[in-house]
C-alpha cells in the first residue's frame, strides 16, 4: 500500500536468474498496481484520493474531480480542508477526523462538504490511517460519496411525516373547533330563544292585563318591547338558518329552476296581493343542485326584490338567465330602491344592511345565507345596482365546475 | 285534582313556560285536567305510575303528553324513548314542544315515534295560536283508543 500512496514504481533491478524471479514478481506486484490505480481512478461515483500525514492531497481520481470539481493539477498539495464548509475549519474538524482516523484506523462521517465553486453537497465520508509494515502512520485513504439526492430524499420524507402531523393535528383542531360550535349553535337554539319567548309572552299578557285603562305611553313602550323581541327573535332564527345551511350535506338531484321559482311565487302569494308587480319570468334551465337549498335562493331574491320595490307603482321584477362567459348565469332584476355600489362589498356580509330598519325591515342574513348556498353548489353570486335605478343579483350554480378543472389539467 | 283524570300532561321544567303554556290554554278552555311535571323523572314516574304516582292507574293514560326536550334529570328525548319501547304508555300521543328545530333533534323524535314535533315560536300570539290548535287537535279531533286497552292486566283478576 505504502508504494501505492506514493505512486513509485518498483527500482529496475539486474537480471539474474533470482533476480529475474524476483523481477518478474515485482513486475507482477507493479502491474497488479497499476491495475488497481487504474481502477480507482476510474471511479466516478467515489471520490477516492490519498492523503499525506499533515493531510495534503496527494493523489486524486475521476469520482474526485467530478464531485468536487478540482482537477488533479490544481488539488495536488492542497489541504483537505479546502473540502469542509468555514465553520468545520473554524471548529478544527478537518484536523480532528484525522486524529481519530490516525488513532482508531478508521473514521466515518456525514455531513456538508463545499465543492470548487462553493457550492455544498451531503457527504459520506470514511478516512482511513495508512501505516507501514513498521505500522508508522503514512497518509490516510479518503472515500467521499455524494448522497445529497439521498438526503433530500429523506428531507422531503421527513417532512412528508411533518406534514402529515400537522395536518392531523389541525384536522383534530378543527374538528374540536367544529363540535364546539355545534354545542354553541345547540345551545342558542334551545336556550337563547326561551328569554325571548317569555319577554315576548308576558309583555303580551301584561298588555291584556292593563287592556283598556292603559295610556298611550304604556301602549307605546309595549309594542316596543315586543317589536325588538321579534326582532331579535327573527336575527336568532335567521342566524340559526345560515349555520344549518352551512353545515347542510348538499342533496343533489336535477332540478328544473323554473320550477323552483314557481313554487317561491306561490308561497310570496300573501305578500304580493295587494301589489302592482309585473313579473317577467322566463324559461329556466335544469341543473343539478340541491332543490331545497337552491329555492332557498330564490325566496331570498324574490322577496327582496319584492321588499325593495314597494315604494314603485309599476315594479317590475325579472328573472331569466344569460351565458356569460361561457357560464349559465341566472338573474334577479327589479326596478327597486337599488343602492350604492359603493357598499356593494357589505351586501353578503352577515348583519350587513344598506337600508334603515324603519324603511326595509330585515336582519341581514338573508344575503349571507344565499351566498352561502351558492359557494356550497361551488357556484358564485355577485351584484350590479344603482341607487334609486334598482338591482340585479346574479348567480351560478357550477355544477359543470369540476370537468372545466380537468380540461384545464390535461391541456397543460 | 285527581291525577287519574288528567287529559294532558305537560312536561316543562321553566316556570314561564308553564305559565305561558297554561295561560294559552286556560284561553281555550282546554286547561281543566291539566297536570305539569318538571323534569324527566317525574313524567316517567307518572306515566308508569311509580314513585309519588303509585296510586294512579294506567287505566286511563292522559290524552296527550306535551314534551319539552332539554328537561333536566332525564331529557325529553329518553322519556320519548321509555314510553315508545313500553306496551303501555305506546300509544299515547306525544307532541314535542320545544324551542329547536334542529335537524338531530327532529331526526331522534322521529326516530323514536314521536306524535307531532312543534316548535314554540318567539311570537306570543302565534305560540297562543299553536297552542290552541295542538290542544283542539289532540283532545277535541282526535279518537284515543278505549281505556284499559294498554294496561297490564292484573295477575289472577277473575274475568
Amino acid at each position: 500500500m505504502k508504494s501505492l500512496v506514493h505512486g513509485t514504481g518498483p527500482k529496475k533491478l539486474r537480471p539474474s536468474s533470482e533476480v529475474v524471479s524476483a523481477a518478474r514478481t515485482t513486475e507482477k506486484l507493479r502491474a497488479s498496481e497499476e491495475q488497481f490505480r487504474l481502477l480507482v481512478n476510474g471511479v466516478a461515483d467515489y471520490a477516492i484520493f490519498m492523503l499525506s500525514p499533515t493531510g495534503h492531497v496527494v493523489s486524486w481520481n475521476t469520482g474526485a474531480e467530478r464531485i468536487k470539481g478540482y482537477s488533479t493539477e490544481e488539488i495536488l498539495g492542497r489541504h483537505f480542508s479546502c473540502f469542509y464548509p468555514p465553520e468545520d475549519i473554524e471548529s478544527g474538524k478537518p484536523e480532528k477526523e484525522l486524529e481519530s482516523a490516525a488513532l482508531n484506523g478508521r473514521v466515518e462521517d456525514e455531513g456538508w462538504r463545499v465543492r470548487k465553486d462553493g457550492s455544498k453537497f451531503w457527504a459520506n465520508v470514511v478516512i482511513s490511517a495508512l501505516r507501514d509494515e513498521s505500522g508508522d502512520l503514512c497518509g490516510f485513504a479518503k472515500v467521499s460519496r455524494d448522497i445529497t439526492d439521498r438526503k433530500n430524499a429523506e428531507e422531503v420524507k421527513r417532512l412528508n411525516v411533518d406534514l402529515e402531523r400537522r395536518v392531523m393535528e389541525r384536522t383534530a383542531e378543527l374538528a374540536a373547533a367544529n363540535k364546539e360550535l355545534e354545542a354553541f349553535v345547540y345551545s342558542v337554539a334551545h336556550d337563547l330563544r326561551a328569554p325571548l319567548r317569555h319577554i315576548h309572552g308576558f309583555s303580551n299578557l301584561l298588555a291584556d292585563h292593563l287592556g283598556v285603562s292603559s295610556d298611550e305611553g304604556t301602549k307605546h313602550y309595549l309594542e316596543s318591547i315586543q317589536g325588538s323581541t321579534r326582532a331579535m327573535g327573527n336575527m336568532v332564527d335567521d342566524l340559526l338558518n345560515l349555520s344549518r345551511v352551512a353545515r347542510a350535506e348538499l342533496n343533489l338531484q336535477v332540478t328544473g329552476l323554473s320550477s323552483l321559482v314557481d313554487e317561491v311565487l306561490k308561497e310570496l302569494g300573501p305578500e304580493i296581493k295587494d301589489r302592482q308587480i309585473e313579473w317577467k319570468i322566463a324559461a329556466l334551465s335544469f341543473v343539478e343542485c340541491d332543490p331545497v337549498l337552491v329555492k332557498q335562493v330564490f325566496v331570498n331574491l324574490l322577496s327582496n326584490a319584492v321588499k325593495f320595490t314597494r315604494t314603485r307603482h309599476h315594479a317590475i321584477i325579472e328573472v331569466n338567465q344569460a351565458e356569460i362567459d361561457g357560464q349559465s348565469v341566472t338573474f334577479v332584476r327589479d326596478n327597486g330602491v337599488g343602492f350604492s355600489m359603493k357598499y356593494s362589498d357589505k351586501l353578503f356580509g352577515v348583519f350587513q344592511r344598506l337600508h334603515r330598519q324603519e324603511d326595509f325591515e330585515g336582519t341581514g342574513v338573508g344575503l349571507a345565507t344565499v351566498q352561502r348556498i351558492v359557494q356550497k353548489h361551488g357556484g358564485r353570486i355577485w351584484a350590479d345596482a344603482e341607487l334609486n335605478i334598482g338591482a340585479t343579483f346574479y348567480f351560478t350554480l357550477a355544477t359543470q365546475a369540476p370537468a372545466a378543472i380537468t380540461v384545464e389539467g390535461g391541456a397543460s | 285534582m285527581n291525577t287519574d283524570e288528567v287529559e294532558i300532561l305537560l312536561v316543562e321544567d321553566s316556570p314561564n313556560d308553564v305559565e305561558l303554556t297554561l295561560h294559552a290554554l286556560r284561553k281555550e278552555n282546554l286547561s281543566n285536567n291539566i297536570h305539569v311535571v318538571r323534569d324527566g323523572e317525574e313524567a316517567l314516574d307518572f306515566l308508569f305510575c311509580r314513585g309519588t304516582y303509585d296510586h294512579r292507574t294506567q287505566e286511563r293514560p292522559p290524552k296527550l303528553v306535551i314534551l319539552d326536550l332539554k328537561l333536566p334529570k332525564i331529557t325529553g328525548l329518553e322519556v320519548l324513548r321509555a314510553m315508545k319501547n313500553d306496551i303501555q304508555t305506546r300509544a299515547i300521543p306525544v307532541t314535542i314542544l320545544t324551542s329547536s328545530k334542529e335537524d338531530r333533534d327532529l331526526v331522534e323524535s322521529y326516530k323514536l315515534g314521536v306524535n307531532s314535533y312543534i316548535q314554540k315560536p318567539v311570537d306570543f300570539n302565534q305560540f297562543r295560536e299553536t297552542v290552541k290548535q295542538l290542544g283542539l287537535y289532540w283532545l277535541v279531533v282526535n279518537l284515543s283508543p278505549p281505556a284499559g286497552a294498554f294496561a297490564k292486566k292484573q295477575q289472577g283478576q277473575p274475568g
